[in-house]
Formats: structure tokens, sequence, C-alpha cells
């Protein structure tokens, strides 16, 4: 599955509220930026974030790169939310259903036997937030950048490709008894 | 408090359960909700509804919260009701752009239960 999709919906953004003279004449750039952009602690700090806040799940980042392909077989579910503007890509949470249907049951307050569209929405409003928040560290990336809404992917056998990205962040989190895996993707930067 | 009708507007069912428990937290127990899952269904409610409150993502297919809030200010739909966007936008630009087009708070996604409280009840005790 590519994600160019996703990430051409959002390309758009910066064309539509970068209209001012002002904004047209200072054109705002990432390049100075860029340290705080791939900082990895960015990523941590937004999951940690989220997860306290809207889970009051405490999770902690795992150490060795402990990869979901060692699932393959069983059912996972990965949300994908792209950005665009500024620097373009997209944030991709994946996990086990397990994990997703744990997460849900945190977030809706109820019990889940299978990952139903419930499980599916609020895996992809997590993902969102974390996208959200991540992007508010960086002041010029909150202003230029803006989301996708969430897609959700289910299944047992898929892999996600992304061509050639300019950079690339991955953690692995656990949480109670699970982990989910945290990837940002960045391949368009201005 | 007497009864508080309030609009939700989330193309999240889940989140829109969320911010639904937070008003309940908020001691507003006479509540009456009304759930849109985007501007356009809001738009349709408030046809037939009177509400006391609207709280409203930003970020949503078919319209976003955004333009719902500037369809209310030119349809003359749910005047002098406050609006709220709760969203995962936090840029002063992206508050800027939601004050000017009518909202009157605003709290960024992840929010808890307290920030709600907060924002809600100073703005319907100032309504």
């Amino acid at each position: 599955m590519m994600l160019n999709g996703v990430r051409r919906s959002v390309q758009g953004y910066r064309c539509d509220h970068a209209t001012t003279k002002r904004e047209k004449s200072m054109t705002p750039t990432l390049r100075d930026s860029m340290n705080l952009v791939s900082d990895p602690a960015s990523l941590d700090h937004s999951v940690h974030e989220v997860f306290e806040t809207m889970l009051g799940l405490e999770c902690r980042r795992q150490s060795s790169l402990e990869s979901l392909d060692a699932n393959r077989g069983a059912e996972s579910v990965t949300a994908v939310v792209g950005f665009g503007g500024i620097l373009s890509g997209a944030c991709i949470l994946c996990c086990k259903a397990s994990a997703a249907r744990r997460i849900a049951e945190c977030m809706a307050g109820m019990n889940f036997d299978a990952v139903d569209d419930v499980v599916k929405d609020a895996i992809g409003e997590i993902c969102n937030m974390i996208a959200g928040t991540w992007k508010g560290k960086v002041p010029e990336l909150s202003a230029n950048c803006g989301l996708s809404v969430p897609a959700v992917i289910t299944g047992s056998d898929y892999k996600l490709h992304v061509q050639a990205p300019e950079f690339k962040i991955r953690h692995t989190y656990s949480f109670e008894e699970t982990h989910f895996e945290m990837t940002i993707v960045c391949d368009g930067l201005q | 408090m007497s009864e508080v009708r309030a609009l939700i507007v989330d193309d999240s069912s889940v989140m829109r359960k969320i911010v639904e428990r937070s008003l309940r937290q908020a001691g507003l127990d006479a509540l009456v909700v009304f759930e849109a899952g985007s501007g356009v269904e809001a738009l349709e409610v408030l046809k037939s509804r009177k509400v006391d409150l609207i709280l409203s993502d930003i970020n949503m297919p078919s319209m976003d919260g955004l333009e719902f809030v500037r369809q209310l200010s030119s349809q003359q739909l749910a005047v002098g009701v406050p609006i709220v966007m709760i969203t995962t936008e936090s840029s002063e630009e992206h508050v800027k752009q939601a004050i000017m087009a009518g909202a009157k708070g605003y709290i960024r996604k992840p929010f808890t239960a307290d920030q709600v409280k907060q924002r809600v009840l100073s703005l319907l005790s100032a309504a």
C-alpha cells in the first residue's frame, strides 16, 4: 500500500492558507528548525502526552525496536494521518488487534470483542492527536502544515511502502502487556 | 445550572462520546446532547433544534469546522450561541482563524475533562 494518496490529499494546504501579501513575501522555511523536526524526543513526548491525557495509560519507549513484522499473520491495525504544506509526509500508528481494542476500551469506556468501526475510529483519532501534538512542537510546522483525516487499515498480511523518505523516525512503545509502533515519514521539505 | 442543550460536532463518534462525558463531568447533569459528524450535518441539526452550546472539531470531511462556523453566521443560525473549537490544530494562526470565524473558545486535543469544564462553564455563565 502506498502512502502517496494520503499525502496528496493535504498537499494543497499551504496554497490555501498562505494567501496574504505578508505570508507570500515571508515564505516560511523549516531548514532552520530541522533539528527540532527530526528530534526523536518530540515523538516520545507527543505519544506520552496523548496516552496519558486521553487514555490514562503510561507507555514506555522500548529501547530495542521490536518490529510488528514478527507478528505477521496476526490481525493488525494501522492508522495513517498525512500532513502537507511546508513539510509533507505521514504519521503512522501500527499495532496488533488486541492493542487496538485495549486503546479503544480506555478511550470509549467500553469493551470490544473485535476490531469494529469504533475501534478503528479510536485508533485513527489517537494517531491524529499524536500527529497534531508532534507538529505543534515546531512553531513553523504548527502554522504551515495541515493534517488529513485519518485513514485506517486492518488485515493480517500487508505492508506499507513509502518511496524514499527524506527522513524517518520509527519508535516502538509498550503499555500494559502490549506494544505499538509509531512512524513519522517526511519526504517533502521546503 | 438549568438544562443545557449542547451540539457536539466531530467526525469521530469516539471523540463525541468523550466530549459528552467531559461535559457531564463538568456538572452539567441536565444535559441534552445532539451529535453531528460534519459541518453539513450540524447545520441540518440546527435548522430544527435550539442549542445553548456548540463544540466543534475543525478537521472534518464534507465541511470543516471553520466553514461550519462561517455558515452559521451567514445563515443566521444559532445566533449568540457560544462555540468552542476542539481540535488538534493549535497554532496561533488556527486560533485566530477560529475566533475570526465566530468561535468563543478553543480547546486543543488532547484535553482533560477539567479543561472542558473550565472553558464551557465560563462561556455558559457569560452567555
